[in-house]
């Protein structure tokens, strides 16, 4: 099988980025570009953004991936919101 | 006046322990109690609950949680609720609480939800089983939480759920994945009773605020879309303050 980028390879990358245990993130988007996937969204913390892209470069070795994920910040607000 | 800080999606694990903490240590000063949308781990395990308590326990304000889909995803929900549970922190499903906080009686009622779509888009109850229990499982998570909502005696009312009660939240996720995000029968319920604020999570893709169909206010807290710690909401104001928390 190749790993062409096409939409069942895209399927098959986010059924692994859910239902493998070892990543378990529904919050991740892949883009499908020319000849390369782009991985986006956020994570909780740089080793499970390191794990991801471990995994789908293990998974899917012919494929070109951009990982674009980032880490959600988690600093206190300065702001309150009124609700009315 | 109440301030209630709120998040979802925290999917704590040992590898982010340690990131909320300072933020947390802050809460007495700018809120009364701290709210969570559910997703409180990765994976649902008794071993990542205890983790999510050392992270997010024996904080200065009352803490009120409703599980996520992540925290059913080993079936250990019930013993995921007794870890926080036993560590203090109080677990809705179907349920309600409510807080003295200065004189304010705050309720809180609480339920994961599940999904559905939302009007003119949705599940119905009929045909296959499969589908039957889809449905009827959010059928019955929502007549639970409008029966909770109406009980409740307080001044000032919360409904706290891990699905979306609203489309206008979703705004940011694929359309075509609405139906496994949030369904309108938690709205319905949301507006049978005289709730004050609806929040929710699970949408790490959508947009912070709604409204339901009857006028109450909806905020999507999901962790990746406040990209802070937790945000913070004032009920009951006295005065109109918008101003800063803390420097």
């Amino acid at each position: 099988m190749t790993n062409e980028v096409d939409e069942y390879l895209e399927a098959r990358i986010q059924r692994l980025l859910t239902e493998d245990a070892t990543i378990a993130e529904q919050g991740i988007t892949v883009q499908r570009r020319e000849q390369i996937v782009v991985l986006g969204g956020e994570v909780e913390s740089a080793q499970r953004r390191d794990e991801i892209c471990r995994q789908i470069n293990t998974h899917f070795p012919d494929v070109e991936i951009a990982c674009d994920i980032g880490i959600v910040r988690a600093q206190a607000p300065t702001e309150v919101e009124e609700i009315s | 006046m109440i301030r209630i800080a709120a998040v979802g999606d925290v999917h704590v694990d040992k590898d982010v322990l340690g990131r909320y903490r300072p933020a947390l240590e802050q809460l007495p000063e700018v809120a009364d109690a701290l709210l969570i949308a559910g997703d409180l781990t990765r994976h649902g395990t008794v071993e990542e609950a205890t983790s999510f308590v050392t992270e997010f326990g024996e904080l200065a304000v009352p803490v009120v949680v409703v599980l996520g889909n992540h925290d059913h995803q080993s079936d250990q929900q019930d013993e995921v609720a007794a870890v926080l549970t036993d560590a203090g922190i109080t677990v809705l499903e179907g349920t309600s609480v409510v807080l003295d906080l200065h004189g304010h009686r705050l309720g809180i009622a609480g339920a994961k939800g599940f999904g559905g779509g939302f009007a003119g888009a949705s599940a119905s109850n009929f045909g296959e089983r499969e589908m039957k229990n889809f449905v009827g499982t959010t059928v019955r998570i929502a007549d639970q939480l409008g029966a909770t909502l109406r009980a409740t005696e307080c001044d000032a009312l919360v409904a706290l759920t891990h699905y979306s009660p609203v489309p206008e939240t979703l705004v940011g996720e694929p359309l075509e994945i609405y139906p496994f995000l949030g369904s309108y029968l938690l709205a319905q319920a949301i507006d049978s009773a005289p709730t004050a604020l609806a929040l929710h999570g699970h949408a790490h893709h959508g947009s912070e605020r709604g409204r339901t169909a009857g006028g109450v206010p909806v905020r999507n807290v999901a962790h990746p879309v406040i990209k802070q710690a937790f945000n913070v909401y004032q009920l009951l104001s006295e005065d109109v303050d918008s101003g800063l928390v803390r420097a």
